[in-house]
């Protein structure tokens, strides 16, 4: 006996309360449709339950529980999300480098790094990111700096072979970095490319490292300062 | 001089390997801050010989 229903039945005082019935309410627990018209038409008909908040349902066309918030149903679950959360790392002041390991692994095959409230130990400074802790001659990258306040565009714009993907010039100020990370578990080359901004400017990035190893950590170093406080969080985007 | 690495949460003094990877983000970095400054010298130049500012300069390629 399938499980989807075309209504949700209201009993009567001294009504007889037959198999089908029971098959129907108790016998499902959740009311199951077949989509969400079936659903809508359930409620609030002839010998039916006025739908009110906090009734459940499972759509089996899309396979979801739903529930009634008194003005619109609203998705229980199962949730799905493209992005999934692996692991986020608080700086410890002072250091010249951050370095997360066990960060990339074959679950996902490109990820993504924020950092929000990111603070260095002075101005004029440039972040650079390595892959498994390597540098030299694999790096190539270019970036970018918008400033705000005079309205003028600096950086290098073009290609340079450098000891790590630059992530732009760098102020003291609270910074905001988003960065994405191509593919650095598998045994390609690897691609790096993002923004970040506080409040002088921004800065657009972008860079690859053309060695194929795979690695499952990255490193962000100083150029003249140290780091301060932030915390980094890494994200994967998901392959299904 | 000794610096200081933070891998995961653990902060501690650079290893002699981490230590030259270091220097030569730092070496590099001078080596592009001095490239960058002597671009904007010498163009300043260009602009003092021809006796226009930047902005005018700008006008005139755009």
């Amino acid at each position: 006996m399938p499980n989807e229903q075309v209504k949700v039945p209201l009993f009567a005082a001294a009504e007889i309360l037959t198999a089908a019935n029971m098959n129907i309410s108790a016998g499902t627990g959740v009311p199951v449709f077949t989509n969400s018209t079936t659903r809508d038409a359930a409620f609030g008909g002839a010998g039916e339950k006025v739908l009110a908040e906090g009734q459940l349902c499972y759509l089996s066309d899309s396979n979801i529980v739903q529930y009634y918030s008194g003005a619109a149903w609203a998705t229980v679950g199962p949730t799905s999300s493209a992005l999934t959360f692996i692991k986020s790392q608080a700086i410890v002041a002072g250091a010249v480098t951050f370095t997360m390991s066990n960060a990339f692994s074959a679950t996902y095959e490109n990820y993504l790094l924020t950092a929000a409230n990111l603070v260095i130990s002075g101005a004029g400074d440039q972040m650079r990111v390595t892959l498994n802790g390597t540098s030299g001659s694999t790096y190539q990258s270019s970036f970018i700096n918008i400033n705000f306040s005079s309205a003028t565009i600096t950086g290098t714009v073009a290609a340079l072979v450098s000891t790590g993907v630059s992530m732009g010039d760098q102020t003291a100020a609270s910074t905001q970095i988003s960065a994405n990370f191509y593919s650095p578990f598998l045994t390609k080359a690897s691609a790096i490319n993002g923004q970040q901004s506080n409040t002088t400017g921004s800065r657009i990035f972008s860079g690859v490292d053309s060695n194929a190893a795979s690695s499952t950590a990255f490193t962000i170093t100083m150029a003249t300062n140290t780091f301060t406080s932030g915390t980094f969080y890494l994200y994967g985007y998901s392959i299904t | 001089m000794t610096y200081k690495v933070q891998v995961d949460d653990i902060l501690r003094d650079a290893t002699a390997e981490e230590t030259a990877a270091i220097n030569a983000v730092k070496a590099q970095d001078k080596a592009e801050t001095k490239a960058a400054a002597d671009k904007a010298s010498a163009r300043q130049a260009v602009l003092d010989r021809l006796g226009i500012t930047a902005d005018e300069a700008a006008l005139l390629l755009g």
